[in-house]
């Protein structure tokens, strides 16, 4: 522990600053991982175990497309495609087979499509780590504020991952679809019996949570390594904000993600050997006291 | 429900009798020693399991979490080099009972998912302090050194032949103890409470508390198995508290199947074969592994001996 | 192994009566022909992150298996190499070393696994009494203490105190012409990454000892995001920051920690920098940082490492890693040892590698040693330099001094009580 430093870094400006704008843009990135998450566990019922290689898939196509355009935009446009469309792939010819069905199939369904996954990538662009790199055109000065240092590639991760935020909370809250989606995740047979195909719609919702963690893979392609593998720690980390958002919950998950990322980036000041158990203790503290999360408003 | 005992002891000792003999006779090799302790080891994992999953409806994804807390506890009480190898059995696997209880008594409330979530979330920090801990476990390099295995009543585990026996004594032990534990009013009381929790709650039954035992049961056999695994590999390593351990341990199950006691010994064999298989043939084990899993899941979607038994059955039904 | 090799081995593996024997795990009946082959095993990590440390040296050990086997093998005996994917569990490491002594008649073992599974097979060899060459375990006590020693176990890799005196010898001559007195350090939380970098900063401290170490974070193994450690390394302000973060892992924190200007700010020491796969995969790669040798082709300078570096990038269309270097290395200490012994019989082929002296590519000065009182490889070029944006990387490579390495080893020796 220590909390001088934490208190130090909490009275001057310009580590405030670096790690408010650190923890933003950790947590921004997470929620879109999660957010997906929660989303097709709201709507379909199903816990995608499958969801960090989702996100590692849209690490690779963004890599495959940033090799052959150069263009930062493309590969993220890539990377969200393809992993929707891997997403697609998934629910109509695996899941959809098992809806209803108790939660092993799911998890085991899952699990085999990790596996396949982590060997898929491993045979089409090889074994090791791969990396991106920030692209020239991105790579400016970071922004000094109040002595502060916010990397100037932050700052466009974290203006997009807002603006994808928000268009999914436009999505969700003000259209029509957001609606039927919102009115299928409480009662799908009312749905149905409305003359609203609840298949296209599933199929819909898990492609955009798929979509979401390709999106977040491929955003953060340029400053992590893309490997074999990659998923797991960003999946478990997932659970965790879904679990402390409450299961379902978007704007739960939102919250979620922000607190773990100034959990990351403050306490690797003040508690520097207790980050990842931090987030753990958060977790137990959440179920303990709130068990259906912060945004859960079903009993579990 | 004696005469049950009775007999499935019987059918135990005849099984043992027949693997000493067989070991005794000169047919022994050291691979088949090798699958002897592997399946025990393995065995234990995924029938305790499914006293979770088959037995009670609760799909645990953590449950490698006392198969490795078992491993750990039972390594390191040898490495002290006071305890006898009894002793340390029984020492580890109160310790395995005692994670399990605060493991569950946090998690066995929790629906479905939040239960399978919960679990796995528990299993990673177990996997997580078990790495970080150096000065403890040594972190991922595991506990070093080996695993002293003084001889006790004239066993010596030192060597592959005793640890194989040593091995499917302790797996058929189980099997007898765990059958009894599903054939008793509990273990109906467990089927009840998975077929229907609110009829089980209104007859009066905690569903709590039938929940949490059958849960501190799974992790405590669990434990044994980790035991056993330490025997085998001289040694304990995080990975038996990682998640795709747990995985496995479903894998089998599923392969088996669940509503038939012994399926996910059957599951267990058919695993360590196929992985064994697999990965003498190619290094795309997970391509290999995964198809064969999606194949099952999707095609059967029960576990091998549950097909077999329906069609047993329906066939029966449609003669009779 | 070429795919096609691998496709041919697989079907003879499913029709012959070998392959039955590995299905359902009972024993082979041997063969009794004059020209079996050598059979030699080798457990490691072809899946997963790591992924690149079994390619890497089932690759070099492939260059000089079929080298060895072109020249006529061990009068025509050839080696056949059997390689398996444990995919990082060590229990699955004990099982394939187990089933390759006893199912595939392997004789000898090269060892690929790294240190957590290099020990679990180091156990079932201490068993079977199996010759065997752990070629990717640094874990100094591997070998260093001796209650890990036995006669048929030899490590033929770099080894974690050799690096640590050496970085902290060359660290601490920087330091002190630059003054730098205020450290961090950023290393990942295992075994490792804990190890080395205490040991490091022991000796930098020994070498210059008004050194200080103000801060330190510990990232977990395979974090996929260092942005919290970065914030708080330039929050501290260091002059000299020291790391021991590997392979992706760094490649992901140098990317970040570029954007942040640490760079720019404080001197960066990081030993694992100097390895191909890491170098090239970091698209910005900032200059002046300080790292120690992996492998690179050009140090030491010499044509024979060259040639290596060619020929492995002919076949394989990629450069070697450490690892490769280790593991061409363990091939060929076992291929010198069977030609001097004539024979297969554990206990010469032992006898003969233990003290064995032989010319390496890799050598500091041409050669490298099988040091005989424990069983581990000596002599191995080793050194620091600094980075350039782009080939060759790495400048001004100052070779460190055994004679300086064997002392300060020997003292560590005693003060842990091994020797």
């Amino acid at each position: 522990m220590d909390l001088t430093e934490l208190g130090g870094c909490l009275s001057s400006l310009s580590c405030m600053v670096t790690q408010t704008a650190a923890g933003l843009t950790i947590g921004m990135l997470l929620f879109l991982v999660a957010s997906g998450l929660t989303l097709i566990f709201g709507v379909l019922g199903i816990v995608n175990f499958a969801h960090g290689s989702l996100y590692m898939m849209g690490a690779y196509f963004a890599l495959a497309a940033y090799g052959v355009s150069g263009s930062f935009v493309l590969a993220v446009v890539a990377g969200t495609l393809g992993a929707a469309l891997l997403g697609l792939f998934m629910e109509r010819f695996l899941l959809s087979r098992i809806y209803g069905q108790d939660v092993l199939m799911q998890l085991l369904v899952c699990y085999a499509v990790i596996l396949i996954l982590d060997d898929v990538v491993k045979i089409v662009w090889g074994g090791d780590f791969r990396s991106m790199g920030v692209p020239d055109e991105l790579r400016l000065p970071p922004f000094i504020i109040g002595g502060g240092i916010v990397p100037y590639f932050y700052a466009i991760l974290f203006a997009v991952t807002a603006v994808i935020a928000a268009a999914l909370a436009w999505g969700m809250g003000r259209t029509r679809f957001g609606r039927i989606v919102r009115a299928a995740a409480i009662n799908p047979g009312m749905v149905g019996a409305l003359g609203i195909n609840t298949t296209v719609i599933y199929a819909a919702v898990f492609a955009i949570g798929a979509g979401l963690a390709g999106a977040a893979g491929a955003l953060s392609a340029p400053i992590r390594s893309v490997v074999p593998g990659a998923g797991v720690s960003i999946l478990i980390e997932s659970f965790i904000v879904t679990v402390i958002g409450g299961m379902g919950s978007i704007g739960g998950a939102l919250a979620a993600s922000l607190i773990l990322g100034f959990t990351r980036s403050f306490g690797s000041i003040g508690f520097p050997l207790f980050v990842e158990g931090a987030m753990f203790a958060i977790m137990a503290l959440v179920l303990i006291l709130r068990p259906s999360g912060l945004g859960g408003k079903r009993g579990s | 429900m004696s005469g049950g005992w009775l007999r499935d002891t019987a059918v135990a000792m005849v099984v043992l009798a027949l693997f000493l003999a067989f070991e005794l006779a000169g047919f022994r090799s050291s691979s088949l020693l090798d699958f002897a302790i592997r399946f025990a080891t393995f065995g234990l994992l995924a029938l305790s399991l499914n006293l979770l999953i088959g037995t009670t409806g609760l799909v645990s994804f953590g449950h490698a979490a006392y198969f490795g807390m078992g491993a750990y506890s039972f390594g390191l009480l040898m490495q002290t080099g006071a305890w006898s190898i009894p002793a340390a059995i029984l020492a580890a696997l109160a310790c395995t009972a005692l994670l399990a209880l605060v493991v569950g008594a946090l998690c066995v409330r929790l629906s479905e998912i939040y239960f399978a979530f919960l679990t796995l979330a528990f299993q990673m920090l177990l996997h997580s302090v078990i790495s970080s801990w150096i000065s403890l476990t040594g972190g991922d390099q595991g506990l070093m050194g080996g695993i002293p295995k003084p001889a006790f009543l004239g066993i010596d585990l030192a060597q592959p032949s005793h640890l194989a026996g040593f091995g499917v004594f302790c797996l058929l032990l189980s099997t007898v103890a765990l059958r009894q534990v599903v054939r008793s009013p509990f273990g109906a009381a467990l089927r009840m409470i998975r077929d229907n929790p609110d009829r089980a709650a209104f007859v009066g039954l905690s569903v709590f508390r039938y929940r949490l035992a059958a849960f501190v049961i799974a992790g405590t056999f669990a434990g044994l198995g980790g035991v056993l695994m330490s025997l085998y590999v001289s040694g304990a390593f995080p990975s038996f508290a990682f998640w795709t351990t747990s995985g496995e341990a479903i894998f089998m199950i599923m392969l088996g199947g669940v509503s038939v006691f012994l399926g996910p010994l059957v599951g267990t064999a058919i695993f360590l074969l196929l992985n064994d298989w697999i990965t003498a043939l190619t290094e795309h084990h997970g391509l290999f592994m995964g198809t064969i899993l999606l194949i099952l899941v999707l095609g059967l979607r029960k576990g091998l001996l549950d097909f077999i038994m329906e069609h047993w059955r329906a066939r029966k039904g449609a003669r009779s | 192994m070429s795919l096609g090799k691998k496709g041919a081995m697989g079907r003879r593996v499913l029709l012959g009566g070998t392959g039955a024997a590995a299905i359902t795990g009972f024993p082979n009946i041997a063969f009794t022909q004059p020209r079996q082959p050598i059979k030699v095993g080798m457990p490691t990590i072809l899946s997963g992150r790591v992924a690149q440390l079994g390619i890497s040296s089932r690759n070099a050990i492939q260059i000089e298996v079929d080298r060895f086997n072109a020249e006529g093998g061990l009068d025509g005996r050839p080696i056949e190499l059997i390689v398996r994917d444990s995919r990082g569990t060590p229990a699955e490491a004990a099982r394939l070393a187990r089933e390759m002594i006893s199912s595939d008649g392997c004789e000898f073992l090269i060892d690929g696994e790294p240190s957590s599974g290099g020990f679990a097979v180091h156990e079932v060899v201490r068993e079977t009494g199996t010759v065997t060459l752990h070629i990717n375990s640094e874990t100094s006590s591997l070998t260093a203490d001796p209650r890990q020693r036995f006669w048929n176990a030899f490590r033929v890799a770099r080894q974690g105190i050799h690096d640590s005196i050496a970085g902290g010898a060359y660290a601490a001559n920087i330091a002190k012409t630059r003054n730098l007195r205020r450290w961090m350090t950023v290393s990942p939380d295992y075994a490792y990454g804990r190890d080395t970098t205490a040991e490091f900063v022991e000796y930098l401290k020994h070498f210059y000892p008004e050194v200080q170490v103000t801060g330190e974070t510990w990232p977990r193994l395979f974090q996929p995001d260092y942005t919290e450690n970065i914030t708080r390394l330039s929050q501290g302000r260091p002059q000299a920051i020291y790391s021991c973060l590997w392979a992706g892992d760094l490649v992901t924190f140098t990317e970040q920690a570029s954007i942040f200007g640490l760079f720019a700010q404080s001197s960066v020491f990081a030993v694992n920098m100097a390895d191909y796969t890491t170098l090239q995969q970091i698209r910005n790669l900032p200059r002046g940082v300080h790292s120690g040798n992996r492998y690179l082709k050009n140090f030491p300078n010499t044509p024979e490492n060259l040639a290596f570096a060619t020929e492995y990038n002919r076949r394989f269309n990629t450069f070697p890693t450490n690892w490769s270097w280790q593991a061409a290395t363990g091939a060929k200490l076992l291929m010198t040892a069977l030609r001097q012994v004539g024979g297969t019989d554990p206990r010469q082929v032992a006898a003969k590698l233990k003290g064995m002296v032989m010319d390496s590519p890799f050598g500091a000065d041409g050669k490298v040693t099988m040091r005989a009182e424990d069983q581990t490889l000596v002599g191995y070029a080793i050194g620091w330099g600094v980075t350039l944006s782009q080939e060759p990387y790495i400048e001004g490579m100052a070779p460190i001094e055994w004679s300086t390495i064997f002392q300060h080893e020997a003292e560590w020796k005693r003060s842990k009580g091994w020797s």
